[in-house]
């Protein structure tokens, strides 16, 4: 378990019931890296998130995130997390939300630097209730982001967004991981898979193939990534 | 544990509760709601049930008891004819009548004093007068022969007693526990059904730390609502205090933990909010019919009692009372095991939370 991965998931086995989620996934995701992980929806993405985080306790296999071997909570101080769906308060307002995630983080939070990342700072005495999809979107992505994590996972984070936003969205990551944080993004969209540094294609809770955009590509013999997934995912289930 | 951690999840919730004001509401004015109105119903005047007289007497014994009934508080005396009284009872104006037959003195000297009562009989609770007026009546026409006068003496409390001193030590704990545990249940279980909890999952919050920033910021408020109920039970209901007022704040403080804590615990088992409401006659019900609040727990049936000795809430309200009519303190051993077994209960539930908490995550 080297620091050098900021991400070290190794031969992880996850089953719930009889349906297996995480099928002997390893995953190695280096310092300062946009990691994007690609797959349909019930792909096994989420799971492996929240096994990255330590909510889900794998039944084989180990994680180890920023050199610690999870589950670790001291850690988790240092871990930005965004959930599929907005986690908010929706009957306090934006900046009370960000304080709150901050504070349980152990930071004061750069409160003031995120909610202009997100655009949200006209809005930051508004009670969450009363914002649009997208603006809780933006504010959830704004609590990961509040303690100034080294890593962040992010599920699926611009479902709900305008494509100009995503666009200063992933203009952020990609600033951020130049600072230094570690990004691993899932995703299902293909032209935010483009964004990422290097990618793994998921499917039915295994990693069916990793490496730059280019490179995946190259393994399946496609000129565009869409393909790339179709071709790869086909050839797996032969 | 983090005093920082916990100060942020105590602040959130009340910060919570400054935005919602319709459960402040709930809080801080339904307990003055119940108060007021238990205090009105049991101590505004009440009006006495209409009974009809008809005396057919032909002695002198009809018409002194008539004349007695007639100044019966209990209830409110109006002469009839014989012959009306049961079309009166149907079409419900009257809920008795009393018809003193022609030959009632002459059977009285024979050592027979038989009226006919005749009643409604649909209402259990309307007979209980009528016959006590009508006795009260009689021994008050025989005590001009015989003197019953029996000399009273209360250890506790006194005549002046009523039934508002004794609901009303009961109800202040209740209210508290009732709307404490109602808010905290609803609210944590929201916290796992907005993705929240998973949020403080994955953050480095200890199981504990959630449990007592929880416990900090619903105590806080159940503190308020306790002076405010204990304010108003004793300065504007007047309701008896014979104790020291600080033991009676002591039994809500351990009130407002076990509800507290016994919400958040109960919240591992719903998943919904809909199903969390259903908890709520599965644990208050019992413990309100049960605890000695209504039916004094020495007159329930034996397996019920030992149910009854099982609930928390029945040392609560047995605790207040001793306090509160008695005016006991922590030397007496009956208030020392009120106190021991509700800081106890209250102590398990804690633990049963934080236990847990973990289990609904993974």
């Amino acid at each position: 378990m080297s620091e050098s991965y900021a991400v070290d998931v190794d031969n992880v086995v996850k089953s719930f019931g009889t349906m297996r989620a995480l099928d002997g996934v390893t995953l190695r995701v280096k310092t300062g890296e946009i990691y994007g992980l690609l797959g349909p929806n019930g792909a096994g993405k989420t799971t492996l998130i929240r096994a990255i985080v330590g909510l889900v306790a794998p039944d084989s296999g180990t994680v180890a995130v920023l050199g610690k071997r999870m589950p670790n909570l001291d850690i988790l101080g240092s871990v930005g997390y965004m959930t599929q769906a907005a986690a908010l308060y929706p009957d306090i307002s934006v900046e009370e939300n960000l304080r709150f995630f901050a504070a349980i983080s152990g930071a004061d939070g750069n409160v003031d630097e995120v909610l202009k990342v997100v655009e949200l700072d006209q809005r930051r005495k508004s009670v969450v209730a009363t914002l649009s999809g997208g603006m809780r979107q933006r504010c959830s992505l704004a609590c990961a982001l509040v303690h100034r994590p080294r890593l962040l996972l992010l599920d699926e984070p611009t479902v709900g967004v305008d494509p100009q936003l995503r666009v200063q969205f992933w203009e952020h990551f990609r600033e951020m991981a130049a600072a230094g944080t570690t990004i691993v993004v899932s995703s299902h969209v293909m032209d935010e898979a483009e964004r990422c540094q290097r990618l793994g294609l998921i499917r039915f809770g295994k990693l069916l193939a990793e490496g730059t955009p280019n490179e995946v590509r190259a393994t399946a013999g496609t000129n565009n990534l869409e393909d790339a997934f179709l071709t790869l995912s086909g050839r797996s289930s032969e | 544990m983090s005093g920082h951690r916990i100060a942020a999840i105590t602040r959130r919730l009340l910060q919570q509760f400054r935005h919602d004001r319709r459960t402040l509401a709930l809080l801080f004015v339904a307990p003055l709601v119940i108060l007021g109105l238990l205090g009105y119903l049991i101590r505004g005047a009440t009006s006495a049930p209409d009974v009809g007289i008809a005396n057919r007497d032909q002695g002198q014994l009809g018409a002194s008891i008539a004349s007695a009934l007639a100044k019966s508080s209990k209830i409110h005396a109006v002469t009839i004819n014989a012959s009306d009284g049961d079309a009166k009872l149907k079409d419900g104006s009257l809920v008795a009548y009393v018809v003193f037959p022609t030959d009632f003195s002459q059977l009285a000297q024979q050592g027979t004093v038989a009226p006919e009562i005749h009643l409604e009989g649909s209402q259990p609770g309307a007979q209980a007068p009528v016959l006590q007026a009508m006795q009260d009546a009689a021994a008050s026409v025989a005590a001009s022969t015989v003197r019953f006068q029996p000399r009273v003496t209360t250890l506790y409390g006194g005549p002046n007693l009523d039934q508002l001193d004794y609901f009303g030590a009961a109800f202040i704990g209740l209210i508290l526990f009732f709307l404490v545990f109602v808010v905290t249940i609803v609210s944590f279980l929201r916290e796992r059904s907005q993705g929240t909890l998973e949020r403080l999952m994955a953050s480095p919050l200890r199981r504990g730390e959630i449990v007592i920033g929880y416990m900090l910021g619903f105590t806080i408020l159940a503190l308020v609502q306790a002076v405010e109920v204990l304010l108003f039970s004793l300065y504007v209901l007047k309701v008896h205090n014979q104790g020291n007022v600080l033991l009676i704040f002591g039994f809500e403080v351990l009130m407002a933990l076990s509800a507290v804590n016994l919400g958040i615990f109960l919240s591992m088992f719903a998943r919904t909010e809909f199903q969390a409401v259903q908890f709520i006659p599965l644990v208050i019900v019992p413990q309100v019919l049960l605890s000695g609040i209504l039916f004094p727990i020495s007159t329930e049936p034996r397996p019920l009692q030992y149910v009854s000795d099982v609930l928390p809430l029945t040392y609560a309200v047995n605790g207040l009372r001793d306090v509160m009519l008695k005016g006991a303190d922590l030397t007496w051993p009956a208030l020392q095991l009120d106190a021991g077994v509700v800081a106890g209960f209250c102590v398990l539930v804690i633990f049963a939370g934080i236990a847990t908490l973990r289990r609904r995550i993974a």
